[in-house]
């Protein structure tokens, strides 16, 4: 479950990047008439957020065991 | 858009964000009954004095209840450091809101334009707004069968678990359609899972605040936009206003739901979508 939460954090991390930048546009309000997707990056980075913080939840339990 | 049509949205998006009765399907409706030909929804400057509003009705769901969001927060950026969960009531209770409002933020990214596109026109907001009726009115009939069954008893919002949490997330992304309420559809959810209609009703409204918050951050943009005049006394007074009316009705919905039920509202609702559904099939909405 610890990798599968880093996996998600940087999966997240990457694909709002890419929205931030511009590269994809799946599922955006302007399609590519905008090149940066603010919104769809922050949230984004959010979830990348959440999933390293599940991530610290997992290692410190195993630390206290 | 005159003065008083800007104090009458402003006004209307105060109460019916947290009133359930959907703000998003009123903002069409009423225009549409009214005939304000002059407003434009997809305006650059509209979009902007919108922005304003959410960001009133926000603040003032975060002054309401700003002793719990100070407890919440540093509940939660406590478990952060510690790296574990320590029972703490705010601590629950700041997960199940992070956990609930992952639903709603994801699916208002990705889906809200092509939701809005597809039905953000009188008719279907009529429809949905009928249908948020039907909604309430089965929540209130499963709730009194619920009490009805003496293995299930009321519980506190902090004995929620995640995934009814989830639940009650994905329940207010259907607000993502016009005519659905937030706090209806997420108060009908957490009626579903044993919480009263007061906490429910308090759930639903701490659900909201981050999502009305963050909707409106997001959205900020279009104040400085090419093509954006919004006239600045007309945004700010509008703020105000939807920011006192928002208080004020969410201090008078927690005192109505300790002893009172969503029908009421479901009738309003009802009534409301099948005139301006038989309105728009006349062709006298415009």
């Amino acid at each position: 479950m610890k990798l599968l939460a880093l996996a998600l954090a940087a999966v997240f991390f990457v694909v709002g990047l890419l929205y931030g930048l511009g590269t994809i546009n799946f599922l955006t309000k302007s399609g590519a008439e905008h090149s940066h997707h603010v919104s769809h990056l922050v949230v984004c980075w959010v979830i990348a957020l959440l999933s390293l913080i599940w991530y610290r939840f997992q290692t410190s339990a195993e630390s206290a065991r | 858009m005159t003065d008083l049509q800007a104090l009458v949205l402003a006004l209307l998006q105060g109460v019916s964000e947290l009133f359930p009765i959907s703000s998003l399907g009123h903002t069409i409706l009423l225009p549409a009954v009214l005939h304000w030909t002059n407003i434009n929804r997809a305006d650059p400057s509209f979009l902007a004095f919108v922005v304003v509003l959410h960001l009133g009705t926000a603040l003032a769901l975060i002054v309401f209840y700003r002793r719990e969001w100070l407890a919440i927060v540093r509940a939660l950026v406590g478990s952060v450091v510690r790296g574990k969960l320590s029972g703490d009531r705010y601590e629950k209770l700041g997960w199940l809101l992070v956990i609930g409002t992952l639903p709603v933020g994801v699916l208002g990214v990705l889906l809200e334009a092509p939701v809005r596109e597809l039905f953000g026109s009188p008719a279907p907001a009529a429809v949905f707004l009928a249908l948020n009726g039907l909604v309430m009115f089965a929540g209130e009939a499963l709730r009194r069968r619920q009490l009805a069954d003496p293995a299930r008893a009321d519980r506190p919002i902090e004995s929620l678990s995640y995934a009814r949490s989830v639940a009650v997330g994905f329940a207010q992304s259907l607000a993502l359609l016009p005519g659905i309420s937030r706090s209806g559809a997420s108060m009908v959810a957490g009626l579903l899972c044993d919480l009263d209609h007061e906490d429910a009703a308090h759930f639903s409204f701490l659900l909201a605040t981050p999502v009305i918050f963050a909707a409106a951050i997001l959205e900020t943009h279009y104040l400085v936009e090419p093509g954006s005049h919004v006239v600045i006394y007309q945004a700010v007074a509008g703020g105000i206003v939807a920011a006192v009316a928002a208080y004020l009705s969410v201090a008078f919905l927690t005192r109505y739901f300790r002893n009172n039920d969503l029908r009421p509202f479901g009738w309003y609702c009802l009534a409301a979508g099948t005139v301006c559904f038989i309105l728009s099939k006349m062709g006298v909405l415009s």
